[in-house]
C-alpha cells in the first residue's frame, strides 16, 4: 500500500502516475468516510477542487510542468480566506461569510497547484487548546474519538491524523498548530514571526498569529513551508529576510550540533510516559552525533500570565471588528440604536470564550489597569526574550515536550478555564518570543495516544530546526503510524 | 497596586467598554471566572521589571515601504456583497445621531 505524503503525491502526479482530479476524488472519499466521526471539517468545497484539479491536469497535458504541490489536497483552517468558499473561523458572528478575496498563502497553494479541498473546523476565533470552542461542535481526535484533537487548529491536525488529506494549513498564536500536531501524531511547524505573510488570516493577536503548515511528515511539511513563505507588500509585517532551502535541510547530517534541554519543561505536571517518550528522542539525537547540554529558561513560568494579557489584550481590539455592519450576523434591537445593534449582535454572535477574553482583553487595556497588566506583561515578555536569546548563544535548538500530557477527553476541562491556559505552558514562550518551533511524533503512550517533541530554534533558523526533527524522524517507528480508522484506506493520503 | 475587586459591577462596565450586552446571568459568571485568571495574572508582580524595556513586538526588520502604485480594490458590488443591510449604496446602521 502507499504511504503517500506531500511530496510523493505531488510526485506521481508530476510524473503522470496519477492525476489530480483522481487525487482529489480519493480525498473527499476519504473526508466521506471519516468526516463524520472526526468532524475535521467546517466546509468541504468538493466541487470547487475538482474543477481546480482538473485544470492542474489540462496544465499538464498541454505540457506544463505542474507544481511543487501539484494535486496535493489541503484542508485550511477556517480561519483563512478563500475566495468564493466561506470562511467562519467557527463562529456564529461570521456564519455564511464568503470572503471576495484569497489570503496569500492560498493564492501561492494554488500556484503551486495545491487543491484546496475544504476548511477545517477551529476553536471559534482560534480561541482554545481543545477544539470545543466551535460553532461547528467539537473535533474528534482520530486515535481516540472520545479525546480531543488539540486547538485551536483540531480540525487542520485531526484530517491530517486521519490521512484524510497529506497536509493542511493552521495558524498558531500560542501553540495552536504545535499542541493539535502532538496529539494528533503529526508534524505541525510555527514559523518564525513573519515569516509566512498573514494576508487574509482573521486576526486574533497581531504580535504574535502566525500561519504555518501540518503534514504527515517533516518533508512534507517543509515543502509547504516553502510555499507559503516569504515576503507579501500587503502584510507589513511579512520578513524580506531570504529563507533557506526548508527540503533540502531535511536530509542534512546533525552530527555536532547544540541542543538545549530546559529543566523548566520537564517540570512538576509533565506526564511521565511524555516525559520518557521526549527523553527518549532526545537521546536518538544524541546517538546520531548531537552534543546535549541542559539551558535555562528560567522565566518560562510567566508565559502563561504573560501570554494571556498580551494575547486578549489584542483580541479585543481585532474583535472590535464585528459590528453587524460590514458583514456577518446582525441582530437589530426594535427601536434601539447603533450601539444597543452593536451590544446585541455581538452577545448572540461571539461563544463563551471569545467574550472571556474580550472582557480580559478589554480590563487589562482600560484606564487605571494598563501599566500594571498591559505594560508589566510587555516587560515580562522581554525577558522571556531574552531567555532564548542567552541560551541561544549557547545551543543551535531547544528540544522539550510540546504539552504536559497526551490527548485529554472531551469535556474534561470545559468547565476550568484556567486548567486549560495552563497546560499551554510550553507552547507559548517561543511564540512570546516569535521563533520558529516545530512539534514532531515521538514514541507513543502505553494505550497507544501520540506525543509530540518540540524543536525551537533561532529567529530565521527554521532549516536547523527542520534538520533535527527530520533527523529524529528518520529514526523513529512512528513516522508510518496512523490511527485504526484510516489503516487500509483506499488511495491513502 | 492593590488586586481590584471583580464583581458584576466591573464586568458589566468592562463588557459595556466592549460593546458586549451581557445578561446578569453571564456576568456572574464571568466574574467569577475573570477573578481567577486575574488572579494568576498577579504573579506577574513577582518579576522585577523596572529597568526592562516592554516588548509591544518581535518584527525583526524595520517594515519596507512599498511602492505608491495605483492597484485595483475590491468593486463596490464585492463590498457591499457581505453586508447584513445596504441602502441608498451603502451599508445601513441604525440611527446613531438625534
Amino acid at each position: 500500500m502507499h504511504d503517500q505524503g506531500v511530496t510523493e503525491t505531488a510526485a506521481r502526479v508530476q510524473k503522470g502516475e496519477t492525476t489530480a482530479e483522481a487525487t482529489t476524488e480519493a480525498a473527499l472519499a476519504r473526508i466521506a468516510q471519516l468526516n463524520p466521526a472526526v468532524n475535521a471539517f467546517s466546509h468541504v468545497a468538493g466541487e470547487k477542487a475538482i474543477a481546480q484539479a482538473r485544470a492542474v491536469d489540462a496544465k499538464r497535458a498541454r505540457g506544463d510542468k505542474p507544481g511543487i504541490l501539484a494535486g496535493v489536497p489541503v484542508a485550511v483552517k477556517d480561519a483563512i480566506c478563500t475566495r468564493g468558499i466561506p470562511t467562519t473561523a467557527a463562529s456564529k458572528i461570521l456564519a455564511g461569510y464568503v470572503p471576495p478575496y484569497d489570503a496569500t498563502v492560498i493564492e501561492r497553494l494554488r500556484a503551486a497547484d495545491a487543491i484546496i479541498i475544504g476548511k477545517a473546523n477551529m476553536d471559534e476565533f482560534a480561541m482554545g487548546s481543545s477544539n470545543e470552542n466551535s460553532a461547528f461542535g467539537a473535533v474528534k481526535n482520530p486515535w481516540d474519538v472520545t479525546r480531543t484533537p488539540g486547538g485551536s487548529s483540531g480540525g487542520s491536525a485531526a484530517a491530517v491524523a486521519a490521512r484524510m488529506t497529506p497536509c493542511a494549513l493552521g495558524s498558531d498564536t500560542g501553540g495552536s498548530i504545535r499542541q493539535p500536531a502532538a496529539l494528533t501524531g503529526t508534524v505541525g511547524i510555527k514559523p518564525t514571526y513573519g515569516r509566512v505573510p498573514r494576508y487574509g488570516l482573521i486576526a486574533f493577536a497581531s504580535s504574535l498569529d502566525q500561519i504555518g503548515p501540518f503534514a504527515t511528515d517533516v518533508r512534507g511539511a517543509a515543502r509547504v513551508l516553502s510555499v507559503i513563505a516569504g515576503p507579501d507588500s500587503r502584510d507589513s509585517t511579512s520578513l524580506v529576510a531570504k529563507a533557506d532551502d526548508f527540503e533540502a535541510a531535511c536530509g542534512r547530517s546533525v552530527k555536532g550540533l547544540r541542543i538545549g534541554v530546559p529543566d523548566e519543561y520537564f517540570a512538576d505536571g509533565l506526564d511521565g510516559e511524555v516525559s520518557a517518550s521526549v527523553r527518549a528522542a532526545i537521546g536518538e539525537l544524541e546517538k546520531e552525533g548531537c552534543v546535549v547540554v541542559p539551558v535555562h529558561l528560567p522565566h518560562t513560568r510567566f508565559a502563561v500570565a504573560t501570554y494571556y494579557v498580551l494575547a486578549n489584550a489584542e483580541a479585543s481590539s481585532n474583535l472590535a471588528r464585528f459590528d453587524g455592519v460590514r458583514y456577518g450576523l446582525r441582530v437589530d434591537e426594535p427601536g434601539g440604536d447603533l450601539r444597543a445593534m452593536y451590544g446585541a449582535t455581538r452577545d448572540a454572535g461571539f461563544g463563551a470564550e471569545v467574550k472571556r477574553r474580550i472582557l480580559l482583553g478589554t480590563f487589562v487595556l482600560s484606564a487605571g489597569y494598563f501599566d500594571a497588566y498591559y505594560i508589566k506583561a510587555q516587560r515580562v515578555r522581554t525577558l522571556v526574550r531574552r531567555d532564548f536569546e542567552n541560551a541561544f548563544r549557547e545551543v543551535d535548538v531547544v528540544c522539550s515536550p510540546t504539552y504536559p500530557t497526551p490527548a485529554f477527553r472531551l469535556g474534561e476541562r470545559m468547565d476550568d478555564p484556567l486548567a486549560m491556559y495552563l497546560s499551554d505552558v510550553y507552547t507559548l514562550p517561543a511564540s512570546l518570543a516569535g521563533i520558529p518551533a516545530m512539534s514532531v511524533p515521538c514514541a507513543p503512550t502505553a494505550s497507544g495516544l501520540p506525543v509530540g517533541l518540540q524543536v525551537m530554534a533561532r529567529p530565521l533558523d527554521e532549516a536547523t530546526m527542520l534538520r533535527v526533527a527530520a533527523a529524529w524522524e528518520a529514526r523513529s517507528s512512528t513516522r508510518s503510524a496512523r490511527p485504526a480508522m484510516a489503516v487500509g484506506l483506499e488511495g491513502t493520503a | 497596586m492593590p488586586a481590584p475587586k471583580v464583581d458584576r459591577a466591573l464586568v458589566l462596565h468592562v463588557a459595556k467598554l466592549a460593546c458586549l450586552s451581557l445578561s446578569d446571568l453571564e456576568a456572574d459568571r464571568f466574574a467569577g471566572e475573570l477573578a481567577r485568571i486575574i488572579g494568576l495574572v498577579e504573579q506577574l508582580d513577582l518579576v522585577e521589571t523596572s529597568d526592562v524595556p516592554p516588548t509591544a513586538h518581535v518584527q525583526l526588520e524595520r517594515a519596507p515601504w512599498r511602492e505608491d502604485e495605483p492597484a485595483p480594490g475590491l468593486s463596490h458590488d464585492d463590498a457591499l456583497a457581505q453586508a447584513p443591510r445596504v441602502e441608498q449604496g451603502g451599508f445601513a446602521v441604525p440611527t446613531f445621531v438625534e
